[in-house]
């Protein structure tokens, strides 16, 4: 397949001259009208640090923050396609009382605020029920090379419950969202494919497993993984609720140092350093699709 | 061809209704008994309720009323009996159904595997067998989006065998094919016929019904207008509305 060829017209060029124009502008007013006093030399120490104890060079505030929100971001991931997956096929399914109760869920998810959603599981969820479990002491009694190992995966033990309160949280969220794509999902596969299986005597799950859900899943990847995207971004509203994370880290420095401009640029880019290699990764895929069709 | 011996009983129909939900009366009363190795050819115009009666055969439809009994298992609220049925009675569709996400050869295995839970050798054994004698054995690896819709229709037909079923269904099966693929997937089904399968077969194709079926079903409006052996069918047939369809297809 030939690239049509891209054309640059008169409105392309005076857009870009408007953008440069922006751009330059706003540099303009922060040099001059804010007269802002870059300090770009201060922001690498926070990235990483030299340690003079061990002697080698250690992750500093700003990569701790970026480990933690991809440390949110996987289990999310993993978490939010579970719960959105069987809350999908509760809403696709025919039965009344998993309709409503995927649907309550659903509907809960989208029509609160994630902010308000997060204190609600937070102080309930986080406070109460995990406490109870008494997680924080489990982890405590743990060896030191499984404390390692739970502190490299998820969180310190001292963190662990908030930890996994955010991650419940993010994942209860974003499944919401990922329910409706696997529902929607679910529900474009033609009936026929349902009638053949249940023809050849398959169970409703074994109809479910081997026909229904494979299709769906090759066919909602590419909104999904969008979905995912987005959850990586929704990770940093749980700074909220004192997280680690990259922006809680960001706000933190900021007030510290006071340096603004340089440390939300920086933030910015570890953010893009996450999510612009996964919008590539859509792309490939989504091509890769389009190919396989004919 | 040679008088085919007929069996007993295998399907009993009797006294079965179907409204749709819409307020279409699919079957009204409709009864009819069909024997062991008999080639059944529904006939009739759209929406006269001869898919239906198909679908009701193996529980894609629930009947409002009536009874269905297949090889002595009633058709009723037991799921054991509708499993049962549904693996003794096969169906092929108009729109083939293949599923897209597997080979000729895993869409043939799959039921063998998880209903029959047959080994994979053995699966792929019986399928071979089958997939040569659709005449599709060189495909076993394609996906049905590479194949033609004849081709995928024989693929259709050779899954359905696969579960080794006392009754096969074909719903116009050869009604979404081009003309040019018709002939192969008659032929499968004809080769199906003489060998004994009993069969009930919704279509249009009427030199089909000639050749190999034992008994010909006129229906309109979820009712049998008329019935009989083939030979009587197209040579007499004693209603007008019969006679009058015959001259528009024939």
């Amino acid at each position: 397949m030939r690239k049509p060829k891209t054309k640059i017209r008169l409105s392309d060029v005076i857009i870009l001259m408007l953008v440069v124009v922006i751009i330059s502008y706003f540099v303009y007013r922060i040099n001059v009208g804010l007269n802002y006093n870059w300090a770009w030399g201060k922001i690498p120490q926070f990235l990483f640090r030299y340690d003079p104890e061990r002697g080698e060079w250690v992750s500093n505030i700003l990569m701790h923050g970026l480990y933690n929100t991809l440390r949110l971001s996987f289990w999310g991931i993993i978490l939010s396609t579970i719960f959105g997956t069987i809350m999908g096929i509760c809403r696709a399914s025919k039965v009344l009382f998993f309709k409503l109760l995927s649907g309550t869920y659903v509907e809960s998810m989208r029509n609160i605020p994630p902010l308000v959603i997060i204190f609600i599981i937070y102080f309930f969820i986080g406070d109460q029920v995990l406490p109870g479990l008494g997680l924080d002491r489990f982890v405590e009694a743990r060896s030191e090379t499984v404390q390692k190992l739970i502190e490299f995966c998820l969180a310190k033990p001292q963190f662990i419950t908030a930890f996994l309160s955010a991650l419940l949280t993010l994942a209860i969220f974003e499944g919401a969202y990922i329910t409706e794509i696997v529902r929607a999902g679910i529900q474009s596969i033609r009936k026929g494919q349902w009638e053949a299986a249940h023809a050849l005597g398959l169970s409703w799950w074994q109809q479910m497993r081997h026909i229904i859900l494979p299709q769906t899943f090759q066919r909602i990847l590419p909104p999904l993984a969008g979905q995912f995207i987005s959850l990586i971004k929704d990770s940093s509203i749980v700074s909220v609720i004192s997280i680690q994370e990259l922006t809680f880290q960001g706000s933190e420095l900021m007030t510290g140092t006071l340096l603004t401009m340089e440390i939300w640029i920086t933030v910015t880019i570890l953010y893009l350093m996450l999510t612009l290699p996964c919008s590539l990764l859509i792309e490939r895929l989504e091509k890769y699709m389009a190919r396989s069709k004919g | 061809m040679a008088p085919k011996k007929l069996g007993d009983y295998i399907i009993q129909v009797n006294a079965i209704s179907k409204t749709f939900p819409n307020g279409v009366i699919a079957l009204s009363d409709f009864s009819t008994k069909i024997r062991r190795s008999e080639v059944v050819v529904v006939i009739g115009p759209s929406g006269s309720g001869k898919s239906t009666f198909l679908r009701c055969l193996n529980g894609l439809e629930e009947i409002d009323s009536g009874s269905i009994t297949i090889d002595g298992i009633p058709l009723d609220d037991n799921k054991k009996h509708r499993l049962e049925i549904r693996k003794e009675v096969g169906m092929v569709f108009q729109s083939f159904n293949l599923f897209p996400h597997m080979t000729t050869l895993e869409n043939v295995n799959l039921a063998q595997r998880l209903v029959r839970k047959k080994s994979k050798d053995e699966a792929t054994a019986m399928s071979m067998d089958l997939l040569r004698k659709v005449g599709i054995e060189d495909k076993v690896n394609a996906y049905p989006s590479q194949l033609s819709g004849g081709q995928q229709q024989r693929v259709a037909i050779a899954r359905a065998l696969a579960m080794m079923p006392k009754v096969m269904l074909f719903d116009e099966a050869t009604s979404a094919l081009d003309p040019e693929m018709i002939g192969e997937v008659l032929e499968v089904m004809k080769n199906l016929a003489r060998e004994g399968m009993t069969m009930i077969c919704v279509t249009h194709e009427m030199g089909f019904a000639r050749e190999v079926s034992d008994w010909v079903i006129f229906m309109e409006e979820g009712e049998i207008v008329e019935e009989g052996t083939a030979e009587h069918f197209f040579r007499n047939p004693r209603e007008e509305r019969t006679k009058l369809f015959l001259s528009q297809i024939l």
